[in-house]
């Protein structure tokens, strides 16, 4: 019994310092959001300002465009990135160069990937210039608007330029990893390497697939600074729209921050929930056929 | 079913031999043996007929026609492999039903062969299961239910009792050899367990260094094999160096007649248990070791400064410094040319 408990004791003095932190936010959030905030001297609790925030369109315009983000970013990442790891596994004699390319997008920081986007489809970035000098645009202002545009078109190129080969690595670890005798199973039994694909790669990739799917979602949708820096004026991504309430300077709003932060962590716990259903598909297989 | 003929198979990975000439016959309807030690080229071998990979050099046949530019998914000779391969995401009867549905055979058909295959590997009950949840030899027979459920033109076996134990692996390799006779299918079984390969194929082709050394019986194989390589494949042996002449053969040991008529310098094989230990011995010897195995014992007996291997079956008890006599018949004496 010791034993078991060991390792939790000996981390306890940390574990106390991040969960208090952690905990103690996320209850004073809480506590906020309905509305108590005893440094202004708002003791009672209510639910107004979860009504206020449904009731209010701009919320659900941020929703919905947090949403529209996060799922074409997420849902695109993870069909490209499974195909160029397929494209990767096929391609067995390729190494060095290639290998590293794809993987350098991974460890580029979110703010640079914004910037990157920014001077390439910005209507004075790269992309308008080439298309300007091949004489293909007339002005550098006939190059569609793809920064800070209303379809967040800059937000996702930044958002794919860096998810494609995340998943795209994740993927080609896991068919890497997998026993390659399961694909020659497969082509010795009849199939041909399309069916190869489809029935035996992408359905042993499928909870893994589903994982980062849910991992990539849930960094979008929460995350801050692409939409910051290359989002437009409205509608604004969620956490976006929280920054700015929090930092507006009347503290009676405080609680409609808090209760969008709330909706926020809410919806990050259902993916977690979602998460940990695609990791209980993983470990369903168990998959004693990789070596 | 399939004759399968190889015709000087050559095969080198990186500039390393790997098969070396291979020629191979094995009949239609036939189960023979492919043995040798590990890394010996057998399991490339079954690659090759198999279509998951290419020979450098030579041909295969099925039934007198070149094979060799037929992809693998249409080949038909079907791999059971050492590791199973069952697809670990698909149950027991998808797993038996996957070479159907990729030949895209109508649902109904799948489904009466599925349960025709799992009532012969006698799976009921476990059709819902995932690989995960099944026993070794359970795994076993879906990979045999699942090369069958295609009616393979071969059916090629990578060591397919070596994950399995003592009893399991008898049961297995019998069950195996009842579906040969039954299906009167072409098998080529791989193996490095002589028993095995002894008590399963009509012939086995001994395999060594990507060659085969000698294709025939088992009793061939086993009282005559062509060279000493051969022969020690299969257990100890005990080689005299000597000289025949005029049918007698001279050794350390003494001079003994064989039924030979040739002359030369010669390297006599004598299996540990075609030594009998008997007072009517033709040659004087004494007990130096002795080592117990329960039904067998294993002795060690000095004959004239020559030290034999000697296999007894347990019955009588000689001990170590006893003067015995041991009879050869050098009349069934094997004898290599040096």
């Amino acid at each position: 019994m010791y034993n078991k408990l060991k390792p939790y004791i000996m981390l306890t003095p940390v574990l106390a310092v991040i969960s208090s932190v952690f905990i103690s936010g996320l209850v004073m959030g809480f506590l906020q959001s309905l509305g108590h905030f005893s440094v202004i001297g708002m003791k009672q609790f209510t639910f107004k300002y979860y009504k206020e925030v449904f009731m209010d369109r701009g919320f659900l315009e941020s929703l919905k465009f947090s949403l529209y983000i996060s799922f074409v970013s997420s849902v695109t990442a993870v069909i490209a990135g499974a195909l160029l790891a397929y494209s990767i596994l096929q391609n067995k004699h390729n190494k060095g160069i290639e290998q590293l390319l794809y993987k350098l997008p991974v460890i580029v920081p979110h703010s640079v990937a914004a910037l990157l986007a920014y001077n390439m489809l910005a209507q004075s970035g790269i992309a308008s210039r080439i298309l300007y000098h091949m004489g293909i645009i007339n002005a550098q202002t006939d190059f569609p608007s793809l920064v800070f545009d209303k379809n967040g078109a800059g937000i996702l190129f930044a958002y794919l330029w860096k998810e494609i080969p995340f998943v795209a690595m994740v993927v080609y670890a896991i068919w890497r990893n997998m026993n390659d005798q399961l694909s020659e199973a497969a082509l010795n039994l009849g199939a041909n390497k399309r069916q190869v694909f489809w029935h035996v790669l992408l359905p042993l990739a499928m909870p893994t697939i589903a994982s980062t799917f849910i991992i990539i979602f849930a960094f979008s949708f929460g995350a801050f600074e692409i939409p910051y820096l290359l989002g437009p004026t409205a509608p604004k991504t969620l956490p976006v729209k929280a920054y700015i309430e929090y930092t507006n300077p009347d503290l009676t709003h405080r609680p409609y921050t808090m209760a969008i932060n709330m909706i926020l962590t809410l919806i990050s716990l259902f993916l977690l929930w979602l998460y940990n259903k695609a990791f209980q598909l993983i470990s369903k297989y168990n998959h004693e056929s990789r070596t | 079913m399939s004759q399968i003929e190889l015709r000087n198979i050559c095969k080198k990975f990186e500039n390393k031999r790997i098969l070396h000439h291979v020629n191979l016959l094995v009949q239609e309807g036939e189960m023979i043996s492919l043995l040798g030690p590990s890394g010996c080229g057998k399991t490339t071998t079954l690659k090759i007929i198999a279509g998951l990979m290419e020979p450098d050099a030579g041909d295969i046949l099925f039934n007198d026609t070149s094979i060799l530019n037929i992809p693998v998914e249409k080949r038909g000779a079907i791999i059971v492999f050492q590791d199973y391969l069952l697809f670990p995401h698909l149950t027991v009867e998808e797993n038996i039903e996957f070479g159907l549905k990729m030949a895209k055979v109508k649902k109904s058909k799948r489904r009466e062969k599925v349960r025709e295959m799992i009532d012969l590997v006698q799976l009921e009950g476990h059709e819902k299961k995932y690989p995960k949840e099944l026993s070794g030899g359970q795994k076993q027979r879906v990979a045999i239910a699942r090369a069958l459920a295609i009616e393979p033109k071969v059916l090629l076996l990578d060591e397919p009792f070596s994950n399995l134990d003592t009893r399991l692996r008898e049961i297995m390799r019998e069950f195996i050899c009842d579906i040969q006779r039954k299906f009167k299918i072409t098998m080529i079984l791989v193996t490095h367990d002589k028993e095995e390969a002894l008590m399963t194929s009509s012939k086995i082709a001994v395999m060594l260094d990507g060659e085969i050394k000698q294709f025939g019986t088992p009793k061939e194989i086993y009282e005559r094999p062509v060279s000493s390589l051969v022969a020690d494949f299969f257990g100890e042996k005990n080689y005299v160096d000597g000289e025949i002449k005029e049918g007698i053969f001279y050794s350390i040991m003494g001079s003994f007649q064989t039924g030979l008529h040739k002359n030369g310098r010669v390297r006599a094989m004598i299996r540990p248990e075609e030594i009998e230990i008997t007072p009517k011995g033709n040659i004087a010897g004494i007990i130096k070791n002795k080592t117990y195995a329960g039904e067998k014992i294993y002795y060690i007996i000095d004959c004239n400064g020559k030290r034999l291997k000697c296999i007894t079956n347990g019955k009588t008890f000689y001990n170590i410094g006893e003067k015995i006599n041991v009879y050869i018949n050098f009349d069934n004496i094997v004898f290599f040319e040096r």
